[in-house]
């Protein structure tokens, strides 16, 4: 590289807030009294002071170009004055004072291919990881997945008269990086068949005594190969952590045949009504069927309309069926029950059912 | 008499380059096997510190992550690509 | 500088129609002057053909002093992809609240463009802006490019990660304390345990202005501080008439629906039985204009939740009721629980190990005790329903005590 370098610093934090906050935030801080969503996507924020805040929220795959970045940027000169801010779903947000530049923005971003939605009763972005773009234990992809679930969904997030709101995640494995495990809807990818050991590489590739030790689960031993010191998966044992593959590249855990994708229903995370719950397991596999993922989609959605059908106001998905029962659940879905369904582990016995509180119809 | 960095860092460098491919260390691994050998004197918080900072900014020992984080001596790993 | 068109993407060309945005398109818009976008798209078209992923983990790789921020990544076809044979991610840690002016997007993007592959994720899932791609000896080049913009690397192995917090105050009425200026205090206060990875394994801190929790604190945090109140819900009748005029079923929306089952409304007025009051926000949620949060405002910190691996997932439990958060945040006593929490992991923790998996471990009784609170009925959901208690200590006939 021929560019001068600078003093090097280190540890400097992330720039203070303060410096990107729009002044109409700066003079309203902490004094925001009420807020009301105007359409889907717009809100507008109302300062004890008389200041009016309106915020339009748009849609984003998450997976930006520096290119669609600028673009924003450009967008928020025209009508934000030169400020935005992002949501912790990955949705863009621009920030205006003027209500009259609300609807050339719109048209904009709509124009951009960037919806506009995602407020209030309705299904927001999709949080999710990085898949086969950038990891190395994906069972799954992710992106993709993520833009043909949205694509079907896309009138769930342009309005605000679902019964309640609906959070969907993704997480490419069990390492779920990302808010999965207490959503609406979660698909899990999962792998089913341990690792494959590489014996010829793995001397040359690994240190044996540390790739042991990798296992959480004990589940990797010493043997020989060749008469060279080799290792010998107990596969009872594996969980699927990737953790191995993670140490050494000669123990490949993926694999087309097995990877796949389940998908858990009702968990949530706020506090209103119900306190935070778990995402339990629906659907336990559905196989990898690259680009649109059908079986994925059209799960996603059938159980979506479902709740639709069925919720109450104000029900989230497992408000609904915690009402119904899971039989129930089950019996309206049309998924079959089976083994996999039953926990097995640590505290498997609390989730059985203590009692005649069954439905029969 | 002070307990001198050197000597830490002397020691934690040792450790770690004699397991080299069969012991991972990580940051508290180190505190605690110097807290064995220099006793009441060694002082995780401060000197322990430091010394892990120095090492590390001086290139003896890099962080690894491989599913935890780890001190290791500089090497090539199995997965890197040219 | 223009790059030339490498490969047929018929597979990935699906996901371009649809009307929700393409991450597809960007891609490929990256690819029109960037090698490493181009080769990504030609692997990811193999891997949808192959359904695998083409990955390797890289574990060395970072910055010069710093154990987190960076994760490695090399492809296991660097033959036939030679831009992307080393493609590792960077961290770089979010300004508060996610608000950024248009010229600091700028900024990011030219340093980006000079260094990596153009691609990006705005946001990472613990918040950090994600710089996607690059190869090693560009590391230190984004990274001084970045210090001398004013940003720093965020956290990654077993390290404070990055922490994160919702809009708070910024914009958002709900909020029981200032989570943007919470979140920059923590994130400096701890720079040295959030670049050079000591802890048993990750810990991660995410701050809430209200029990809505938007930014999921409760499910992924090692500690989550979620606003809340100790006194009464403001109320505005008027307005609740309003709200009603309008349309609003009170009786069967809120007061049904309200888990503490304290609210009565009478056709004209609502009561609200704050002592019974579970903070929902249920009713507030509903009736912004009408109803707030109390002025008695803090947080409730709980500890210890994560995902499934290695021993099943966890939510957070209560370790603080209630506490004030405000300004001086150094004369503030949390501080010390938490890094007497710390202690205590890094001494008895096993690797791998979280915080929360920890406590479950030794017990929270055990773990309250050495960290000095004393045990609360809110710590627990209901107190223990099984008789095998283990009392430390007896009366023995002899002694006379
Ligand atoms: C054995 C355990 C784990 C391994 C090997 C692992 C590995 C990884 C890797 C390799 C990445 C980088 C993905 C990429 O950029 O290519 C990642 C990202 C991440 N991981 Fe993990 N992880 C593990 C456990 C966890 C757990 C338990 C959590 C949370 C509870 C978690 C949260 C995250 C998050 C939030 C990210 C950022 C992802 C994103 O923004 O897309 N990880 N993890
Ligand atoms: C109508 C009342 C509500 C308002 C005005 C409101 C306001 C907000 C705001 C300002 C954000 C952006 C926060 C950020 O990204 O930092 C947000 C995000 C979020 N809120 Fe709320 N909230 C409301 C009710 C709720 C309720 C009742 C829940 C849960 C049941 C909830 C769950 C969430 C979630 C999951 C997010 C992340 C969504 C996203 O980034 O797109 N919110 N909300
Ligand atoms: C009974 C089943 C489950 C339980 C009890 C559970 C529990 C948890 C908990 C407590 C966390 C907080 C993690 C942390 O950040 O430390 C977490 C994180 C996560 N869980 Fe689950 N989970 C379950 C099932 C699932 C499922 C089915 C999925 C995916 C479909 C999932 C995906 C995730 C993801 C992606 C995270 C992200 C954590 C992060 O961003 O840090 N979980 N889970
Ligand atoms: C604090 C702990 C407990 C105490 C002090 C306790 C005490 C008692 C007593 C005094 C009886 C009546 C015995 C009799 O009629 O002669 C009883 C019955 C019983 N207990 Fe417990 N018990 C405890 C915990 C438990 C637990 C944890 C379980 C099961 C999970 C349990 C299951 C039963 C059952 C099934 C009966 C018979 C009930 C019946 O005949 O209706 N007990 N217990
Ligand atoms: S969920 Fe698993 S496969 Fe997906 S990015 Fe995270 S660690 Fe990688
Ligand atoms: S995938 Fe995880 S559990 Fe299975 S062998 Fe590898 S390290 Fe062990
Ligand atoms: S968590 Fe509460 S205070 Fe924070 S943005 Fe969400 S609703 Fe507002
Ligand atoms: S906040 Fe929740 S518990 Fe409290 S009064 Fe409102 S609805 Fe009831």
């Amino acid at each position: 590289m021929s560019d001068a370098q600078p003093k090097r610093l280190t540890d400097i934090g992330p720039p203070h807030y303060q410096k990107f906050l729009p002044p109409i935030i700066k003079e309203n801080y902490g004094k925001w009294k009420y807020h009301e969503i105007l359409k889907p996507g717009v809100m507008v924020h109302y300062s004890e002071t008389g200041a009016k805040l309106f915020t339009v929220r748009a849609g984003s795959p998450r997976l930006l170009s520096t290119k669609k970045i600028r673009i924003y940027a450009d967008l928020a000169d025209k009508y934000c004055d030169g400020h935005l801010r992002f949501t912790s779903r990955h949705n863009v947000e621009f920030l205006l004072t003027k209500e009259e530049n609300i609807e050339p923005l719109i048209a904009d971003l709509e124009a951009l291919g960037h919806p506009v939605g995602g407020t209030g009763n309705a299904i927001s972005s999709l949080v999710h990881t990085q898949g086969w773009i950038h990891c190395h234990s994906a069972a799954t992809d992710a992106s993709g997945i993520v833009k043909a679930v949205m694509d079907e969904l896309l009138p769930y997030f342009k309005t605000i008269d679902l019964p309640a709101k609906i959070r969907v995640a993704l997480a490419c494995c069990l390492n779920m990086c990302g808010a999965v495990h207490c959503s609406d809807i979660a698909i899990l990818g999962i792998h089913r068949r341990p690792p494959r050991i590489d014996k010829e590489n793995l001397p040359k590739m690994c240190e044996i005594p540390n790739l042991i030790a990798s296992c959480p689960t004990a589940a990797i031993r010493p043997s020989q190969y060749q008469g060279k010191p080799s290792v010998e998966i107990d596969e009872d044992k594996c969980m699927f952590c990737a953790n191995c593959y993670t140490v050494c590249p000669a123990l490949p855990l993926n694999n087309p045949l097995n990877d796949g994708v389940s998908i858990w229903v009702g968990g949530k995370v706020s506090n209103a009504r119900h306190e935070p719950m778990f995402s339990k397991l629906a659907i336990p596999f559905l196989p990898n069927n690259p680009p649109r993922w059908p079986e994925v989609t059209n799960a996603v959605k059938h159980i979506v309309e479902l709740w639709l059908k069925n919720a109450k106001k104000h029900e989230r998905i497992g408000e609904w069926i915690e009402r119904i029962g899971w039989p129930k659940f089950f019996r309206l879905a049309d998924i079959p029950f089976q083994k996999e369904h039953i926990d097995d582990f640590k505290h498997a016995g609390l989730s059985y059912k203590r009692s005649v509180h069954l439905t029969y119809m | 008499m002070a307990l001198d960095i050197e000597k830490v860092k002397e020691a934690m460098y040792k450790l770690v380059k004699d397991s080299a491919g069969m012991k991972k260390w990580k940051a508290t691994d180190l505190h605690k096997a110097c807290e064995e050998l220099f006793g009441d004197e060694y002082d995780k918080r401060g000197i322990g510190k430091d010394a892990i900072k120095e090492l590390v900014e001086e290139g003896k020992l890099v962080y690894t992550y491989f599913g935890g984080s780890y001190l290791e001596i500089p090497h090539k790993e199995g997965a890197a690509n040219d | 500088m223009p790059v030339e068109k490498k490969y047929e993407t018929p597979l990935l060309d699906q996901l371009e129609t649809g009307e929700w945005p393409s991450f597809v398109k960007e891609i490929k818009a990256a690819a029109e002057n960037n090698a490493m976008a181009n080769d990504l798209l030609g692997l990811l078209e193999q891997s949808y053909r192959e359904k695998i992923g083409h990955w390797k983990h890289g574990g060395i790789v970072g910055v010069m002093g710093y154990g987190g921020g960076v994760i490695g990544r090399y492809t296991d076809l660097p033959d036939k992809y030679p831009a992307i044979s080393h493609f590792h991610t960077m961290r770089v840690n979010q300004p508060a609240g996610w608000f950024y002016t248009s010229e600091a997007l700028r900024t990011l993007c030219d340093i980006w463009d000079a260094h990596g592959s153009g691609l990006t994720n705005m946001h990472g899932s613990t918040g950090d802006i994600i710089f996607l791609g690059t190869r090693t000896e560009e590391l230190e080049n984004v990274f001084s490019k970045l210090t001398a913009a004013g940003f720093d690397l965020g956290g990654s192995g077993s390290d404070v990660r990055t922490p994160s917090c919702c809009c708070g105050k910024a914009r958002c009425e709900w909020a029981c304390y200032d989570t943007m200026g919470l979140t920059y205090y923590i994130t400096n206060r701890y720079q040295d345990e959030l670049h050079r990875p000591a802890f048993p394994y990750k810990m991660k801190f995410k701050m809430s202005g209200c029990p809505n929790d938007c930014v999921a604190s409760v499910a992924r945090a090692d500690i989550s501080i979620i606003g809340t109140w100790r006194d009464e819900i403001q109320v505005n009748q008027e307005e609740v008439r309003n709200y009603a005029k309008s349309g609003l079923d009170i009786t069967k929306e809120i007061a049904m629906l309200c888990p503490g089952k304290c609210i009565e409304w009478d056709g004209n007025e609502i009561q609200i039985d704050n002592s019974n009051c579970r903070h929902c926000m249920h009713c507030i949620n509903l009736m912004p204009k009408a109803l707030a949060p109390g002025k008695d405002r803090g947080a409730a910190i709980l500890v210890g939740s994560k995902a499934p691996i290695v021993e099943g997932a966890l939510l957070s439990s209560v370790l603080v009721p209630f506490i004030k958060l405000e300004e001086p945040y150094d004369d503030l006593e949390i501080w010390e629980v938490i890094e007497n929490m710390w202690d205590i992991w890094c001494e008895e923790g096993k690797n791998r190990e979280r915080i929360g998996e920890f406590i479950q471990r030794v017990g929270l009784g055990n773990f309250l005790d050495a960290i000095g609170l004393e045990p609360q009925p809110e710590m627990v959901a209901f107190p223990r329903d099984n008789p095998y208690v283990f009392y430390e200590e007896y009366f023995e006939e002899e002694e006379d005590q």
